[in-house]
């Protein structure tokens, strides 16, 4: 019986415990043994991409130290964190004898939840249903950033009763990015506006994430407009059986 | 606020930008992903371009010491730039040496631009005149392009129309075939009198000492032709190390530029056309500072502009909002130009690079695979110069989001402590917020701007985490595929040789330049059809290419032709060396542009044994010589990405495919 880490991320943590919840019940079911450490906070994603590098490094530093405690892979319910653990550790301890190859090895270590079902452990039918329609958005860091895509799409389709829907221009970013968001508040707001509108060109009420950046995004735009629609982690569809 | 983000604000308001700038992403990632269709190796082909132009930067001062001694050989006068200052004066050194008060006609050159070469030579009273269609109108409005391909993207067509009107004084118009004619009358005058003709460079081949320019106009062809004197502009990091790599590039170049298979006029230059002088101007401008730096990938660009076209950022902004902090308008836009603009000059633009989601779409699309964000996150932490990182990291953020981030950064690396803020968060948003999870916060805190924010979690992942039943759960027994190959099915089959007989090769080549609107005439007696072409179209007399004709027979019909260059006919005949089936495009010696550029009609004739399947197959034959690979009729799409055939060069173009030779 496989140990795994789980690395829930700070998002997901400080404002959507239930996908997280949702994660260790999906993976707990499937005999997998789900771990979790205390220590874990963020990936220093928001200091890495904001240029703030001696932070990041510290908090990855820390994350680093913490895991290297652990067994197993490490699984994240985040395509944007597991990016950022895989390929961006490896630019920020460019040149470090002592922290690149801990970089590396940790790195190599880490998926993102629906690349380890159905790459690693070769899911790809949950046993989950679903009434209804669903659409999918591709979170940029889990689309271009680890090149996943059909994986949670094959997830989806397998989901009994639901119908997946495809979400136009859907490989388009919502607007998130971190700090943008708040650094650059009209782009993200015109960004945001323009995936609400996809959105509801199709007929569905649900949109589905991999990324609680997105979610929180997507979800806190559809709050101030008073939308119908909702927004889920993919995790919390494919709970439901 | 910034006066960037206010920039932002003035191009996000502008309905009109807005309408064109969607236009012109929609339409050209439309073209691209078209036109890479017809490569299925396109990813391969994309990961050696990268490869050939790490290559070049790697070993630049070898490539470069190879292209200058070539280039010299071919009676090229080679000189070099550390400046912009340096290469002005060198413009105006030549300008006033061997001409006074010279009349420029001048192609679309990203390099001049950067050094503001029009400003400068303007200045000096030399009366210089753009030529590229889009290029021409951004220069009446007194603007800069705000796009690296396409000049006047920002434009509607009466906004052009209005400014034709007041500008050339003709009655006010918004037809754009009109407007592309006025152009065309009013630039072929400036073309046949221009004392010196200046152009970009595409790409310099170290093999050879050729540089090749890409127009789809004609004018580039015009420039570097006509006039006594051509200049080319040509930054230092764009070489190509043979031919065989040049005809990779240009397999990438226009299909992420246009969405081309290749360019309407690929002209390939190796020396002086007879009686002309030939100038190169290699620059550096920063270029070699950026080489030792951190950002050495971004001189691997090609400058297509396709990370323009797929960006979210620009396609808000328009390349006129990239601004610095002095207000000034950054040379290069996009992606790439935040990377670039800061690079070669500095602190001024580093704020461009804050404003990004780090989406990807930039490196996804880029035809050499730069890594785009990555170099976003590089200039973010000051790592614009070579050595260890700058003290100071974060540049272009505002003071309270490095606040934020660097108290959150102390909290990540104490669990306890950012447990702690954690419940703090949660009863402060509980407190604001007791009703709704959903809270409605000021539109100065940036997020409030156009969402709202979540409550914090009453109760955590990892308070929760505590309580959770994670005993395992006995197999509950559910289906669950395992499926053994990963992917195996990537849809990337190799492609076979090509063992294309003539007959294909000539159907190939029929329906391709068909597609761009050129005709193709199979023929086993292309004198006897020309004549029959000219009389049905009730033309007199033509300018015909030495030895391709039946000239005896030409007379008898009642055909009058000249060898001699006369700019008042409308038929030019010449002989194609080489079709490319792949492409319909026909390779010509680039002196005949009395036959195959200046005319309006181009018949050109070609022997079917000489059709080759692709350019990789015809590119030796360009060795030393000036040569021209032609595709289709001249054409524009600088107003409103608008089609519109025959700007400078011909309207039409017949090919007449000679079969009676075939082997």
């Amino acid at each position: 019986m496989p140990t795994i880490q789980l690395f829930i991320t700070c998002l997901t943590d400080s404002f959507f415990p239930k996908t997280g919840e949702a994660v260790v019940d999906i993976l707990s079911r499937l005999g997998i043994n789900v771990d979790f450490a205390p220590g874990q906070t963020c990936c220093g994603q928001p200091q890495f991409n904001a240029g703030l590098r001696k932070d990041a490094r510290a908090v990855a530093e820390h994350t680093i130290k913490l895991f290297e405690k652990t067994q197993g892979d490490i699984v994240t319910p985040s395509g944007s964190c597991a990016h950022h653990f895989r390929h961006n550790l490896l630019e920020l301890f460019e040149g470090d004898a002592k922290w690149h190859p801990r970089a590396e090895k940790f790195g190599k270590r880490v998926f993102e939840f629906t690349e380890y079902l159905v790459d690693h452990l070769g899911i790809t039918d949950l046993g989950a249903t679903w009434d209804g329609l669903l659409t999918y958005h591709p979170s940029c860091h889990t689309l271009r950033g680890l090149n996943v895509d059909k994986q949670p799409r094959t997830l989806l389709q397998n989901v009994k009763g639901a119908t997946l829907v495809e979400l136009p221009n859907a490989h388009e970013c919502c607007g998130f990015g971190g700090v943008m968001s708040v650094e650059h508040p009209e782009l993200s707001a015109e960004w945001l506006k323009r995936k609400i509108f996809n959105l509801e060109k199709t007929p569905s009420p649900t949109l589905v994430v991999t990324d609680a950046g997105c979610l929180m995004h997507i979800l806190g735009g559809l709050k101030r407009h008073g939308k119908p629609q909702r927004v889920m982690h993919i995790a919390e569809i494919l709970r439901n059986t | 606020m910034t006066t960037f983000r206010r920039r932002i604000r003035q191009s996000i308001e502008n309905p009109t930008l807005q309408t064109a700038l969607d236009n012109n992403s929609e339409r050209r990632l439309k073209g691209k992903s078209l036109a890479f269709e017809s490569i299925p190796d396109w990813r391969e082909r994309r990961q050696r371009a990268h490869h050939i132009r790490a290559d070049v930067i790697e070993n630049l001062d070898n490539y470069l010491n190879q292209f200058i001694t070539n280039a010299e050989n071919n009676d090229v006068i080679v000189h070099r730039a550390k400046d912009a200052a340096e290469a002005i004066d060198i413009v105006l050194r030549i300008s006033n040496i061997e001409h006074r008060k010279p009349l420029i006609a001048k192609s679309k050159s990203m390099v001049s631009e950067e050094i503001e070469l029009n400003h400068a030579l303007e200045k000096h009273g030399v009366n210089v005149i753009e030529t590229d269609l889009g290029e021409y109108i951004v220069q009446l409005r007194k603007e800069r392009p705000s796009h690296i391909i396409t000049p006047a993207a920002h434009l509607k067509k009466e906004q052009v129309a209005q400014l034709f009107h007041e500008k050339l004084g003709i009655p006010y118009t918004e037809d754009i075939p009109a407007l592309t004619a006025t152009a065309r009358k009013v630039l072929r005058e400036v073309f046949l009198t221009a004392d010196i003709g200046i152009s970009g460079v595409n790409f310099g081949v170290a093999e050879t000492g050729g540089i090749c320019i890409v127009t789809n106009e004609g004018n580039g062809r015009m420039v570097a032709s006509i006039p006594k004197t051509h200049i080319a502009l040509m930054g230092m990091e764009r070489l190509a190390p043979n031919l065989d790599d040049l005809a990779l590039l240009l397999s990438l170049l226009p299909r992420s530029a246009t969405g081309q298979k290749l360019t309407v006029y690929t002209q390939l230059i190796h020396k002086p056309m007879p009686g002309q002088t030939r100038h190169l101007i290699i620059l550096d401008n920063g270029r070699s500072k950026l080489r030792n730096s951190p950002l050495k990938e971004s001189l691997y660009c090609i400058r297509c502009g396709a990370c323009l076209n797929a960006c979210p950022v620009f396609r808000e902004l328009s390349g006129h909002a990239y601004i610095g902090r002095n207000l000034s308008i950054a040379p290069y836009p996009g992606p790439i130009g935040s990377v670039i603009s800061p690079g070669l000059f500095g602190e001024n633009y580093f704020q461009l690079a804050q404003a990004s989601s780090l989406c990807g779409a930039c490196k996804e699309t880029c035809p050499v695979d730069i890594d785009l964000p990555k170099l976003l996150t590089r200039v973010r932490a000051g790592e614009v110069d070579n050595g260890k990182w700058k003290v100071r990291g974060g540049l272009g953020l505002t003071w309270s989001t490095k606040l934020f981030l660097k108290t959150f950064a102390c909290l990540a690396t104490q669990p306890k402590l950012f447990a702690l803020s954690q419940k703090f968060a949660s009863l402060t948003t509980h407190l604001l917020s007791p009703r709704s999870e959903w809270m409605r916060l000021p539109a100065f805190t940036g997020w409030g701007y156009s969402k709202d924010l979540p409550r914090f979690a009453g109760k955590t992942f990892r308070e929760r985490w505590q309580g959770m039943d994670k005993k395992i759960d006995e197999y509950t027994g559910k289906r669950v595929d395992r499926h053994e190959s990963k992917q195996a099915e990537q849809t990337n089959l190799p492609v076979s040789p090509v063992s294309l007989s003539t007959t294909s090769l000539v159907s190939l080549f029929t329906s391709e330049l068909s597609a761009l609107s050129g005709n193709v005439h199979q023929t086993n007696n292309p004198t006897q059809s020309i004549i029959e072409y000219l009389l049905s179209n009730n033309i007199k007399k033509i300018y015909l290419q030495p030895n391709v004709l039946d000239e005896t027979l030409l007379r008898q019909s009642g055909i009058d032709f000249t060898h001699e260059p006369d700019p008042t006919l409308t038929v030019g005949v010449t002989k194609a060396c080489a079709g490319l089936a792949e492409t319909g495009s026909v390779l010509e010696a680039d002196e005949e542009l009395f036959g195959s550029l200046l005319p309006e009609i181009h018949l050109a004739v070609l022997e079917s044994k000489n059709i080759l399947p692709s350019l990789p197959d015809a590119i030796e034959m360009t060795r030393g010589k000036n040569a021209v690979l032609i595709t289709g009729p001249s054409r524009t799409a600088d107003i409103e990405m608008t089609l519109t055939i025959g700007v400078h060069g011909p309207k039409e173009i017949h090919v007449f495919v000679d079969d009676s030779k075939r082997g």
